[in-house]
């Protein structure tokens, strides 16, 4: 290979887009030539000035393209959008998700108000407010709400109905992260269905994030259902991003995860601690990564590690 | 493993928005909308960093979603979707970069009452601040770089935004430019030449 061939394909060698034969015949003639190792430095250095010529997309830009499309779709005015769907957005989505389980809860205790109108008219919330402690006349203290859901509804076909309620009562307890049992209260809140609560509670592990205990709940929550708690996990991991085990769960989610902003986030953790054991990884997800800003955050980590893009 | 892995969430999402294209060709507008929000950010992006203008920016994103939603039924998954978009966008994009050089234009500059004003400096995260000459010397190298960004034709603009800033593959541009791969390594090369004559000093 000549020197005028070598300069011919730097950009294309940067880029990774050169033939694996073509990279190994350039790598041996640069290691001979100063003259081309630094023409490939200064290939860097120009892109890297690039870099920084990046136009950053306004957010309330998009939000106004979206509602001038959707306008000029509908025939209507622009309406007011949601924000796109950036971390906040996911775990605000995952506060959402737990509404909707209640609008679900609604329904059975409405269809029971309309049963039981003739008899509890006066009394029956519905929704599921501590009624049960005003229905049985209970003995319950006042300051603890007793919660009623409604099992099933039974007509007596004679004008009755017979009505099976289960009853939870809420407890409010009060202390500080560093009470042992404050901690394993919401320890068992990152396990409630409700997946609110587990944000809640992943974001409050987060300050304890040096107990074994606390790493082993976050390593879970890192692949759990809902990408707001797998986000506030990851972010909760970051302190541990050294840590062997944290870091092969890392690498599991971001070869697995469906979602772009995780993705992101686990490549920041991952690159923050140099791992030589990455770099194969990378470089065989940089080939099939669909979304572009994870390809070239990929891409960006595999030049600062002086790895080449390609995998052969 | 790991690539498995990786293929199956490409597959995925490719699936994924096979369905979604297939809702919005018969008539889901909350699957078009959703459509619309998978790829619009990488497509204003684009147009931001081609044109240089919020407003032009703006009308690239109106007229292409709008060529979408008419031409949806006639997507018949020979390609990818995002190809086919991106034809489009670049097809938009290339018109108006021509114009502009018949024009003469300078849209990313403004005048006003204090002088020449670059419209995207408003955009900028300007970190420094605190050092009035790297400030400077960021200034003068924004300027050099937008510059060379304009010495190039469109086409090589085009190509160079899509391998830089958008991370494409250039078999994948050759495919959205209705081009080979290898005119599309042509184009590469002389946008990086060009580059480097005008930046050599700054880099």
């Amino acid at each position: 290979m000549t020197c005028d061939s070598v300069s011919k394909l730097i950009p294309l060698y940067y880029y990774g887009e050169l033939t694996p034969d073509e990279e190994e015949r350039l790598d041996a003639h640069t290691h001979e030539c100063a003259a081309c190792a630094g023409a490939i430095e200064r290939q860097r250095a120009l892109a890297a000035a690039l870099d920084k010529r990046d136009v950053p997309v306004p957010p309330l830009l998009l939000e106004d393209c979206r509602a001038d499309l959707m306008a000029a779709i509908l025939g209507g005015a622009p309406r007011v959008e949601r924000a796109a769907k950036g971390p906040w957005r996911l775990f605000l989505d995952a506060l959402a998700a737990s509404f909707s389980g209640l609008g679900r809860l609604r329904q059975p205790i409405g269809a029971l108000a309309l049963v039981a109108i003739g008899f509890f008219a006066a009394r029956l919330s519905i929704t599921p407010l501590p009624s049960a402690t005003s229905l049985l006349g209970s003995l319950n203290s006042p300051t603890d709400d007793v919660y009623s859901t409604v099992r099933s509804v039974q007509p007596d076909g004679a004008g009755g109905v017979a009505i099976a309620l289960d009853e939870t009562r809420r407890k409010v307890v009060k202390g500080r992260m560093d009470d042992s049992n404050i901690q394993r209260l919401v320890l068992a809140g990152a396990h409630e269905d409700n997946p609110a609560v587990r944000v809640e509670s992943v974001d409050l592990l987060k300050s304890q994030a040096g107990s074994a205990e606390v790493r082993d709940v976050l390593l879970a929550l890192a692949q759990d259902s809902n990408p707001g708690v797998r986000l506030k996990a990851i972010e909760g991991l970051r302190p541990m991003a050294a840590d062997q085990e944290v870091r092969k769960t890392l690498r599991h989610v971001l070869l697995a995860d469906d979602n772009v902003a995780i993705r992101m986030q686990v490549i920041d953790l991952l690159v923050a601690h140099r791992d030589d054991n990455m770099v194969g990884v990378m470089q065989g997800l940089v080939q099939r990564e669909n979304n572009n800003s994870v390809r070239l955050k990929l891409e960006k980590a595999l030049r600062d590690m002086n790895a080449s893009i390609g995998t052969f | 493993m790991a690539q498995d892995a990786a293929g199956t969430v490409g597959a995925r999402v490719s699936l994924q928005v096979d369905t979604l294209i297939r809702a919005a060709q018969s008539g889901d507008q909350d699957a078009f909308e959703q459509l619309v929000r998978t790829y619009d950010q990488s497509v204003l992006r684009l147009a931001m960093n081609l044109l240089r203008s919020p407003e032009d920016a703006r009308d690239v994103y109106q007229e292409a979603f709008l060529r979408v939603y008419r031409n949806l039924h006639a997507f018949r998954f020979d390609c990818s979707f995002h190809t086919w978009l991106y034809r489009i966008v670049t097809n938009i994009c290339l018109d108006q970069l021509r114009k502009r050089k018949v024009r003469k234009e300078e849209s990313a500059t403004i005048e006003t009452a204090e002088g020449p004003l670059d419209r995207m400096e408003s955009f900028q995260e300007e970190s420094a601040h605190a050092d009035p000459e790297r400030s400077m010397w960021n200034r003068q190298l924004r300027s050099k770089i937008d510059g060379a960004l304009e010495d190039l034709t469109p086409r090589e603009r085009m190509v160079f935004e899509l391998r830089h800033y958008q991370g494409l593959r250039l078999r994948n541009i050759g495919e959205m430019l209705g081009t080979t791969e290898e005119a599309a390594k042509n184009c590469l090369f002389r946008a990086t030449q060009k580059m480097r004559a005008v930046l050599g000093d700054f880099t």
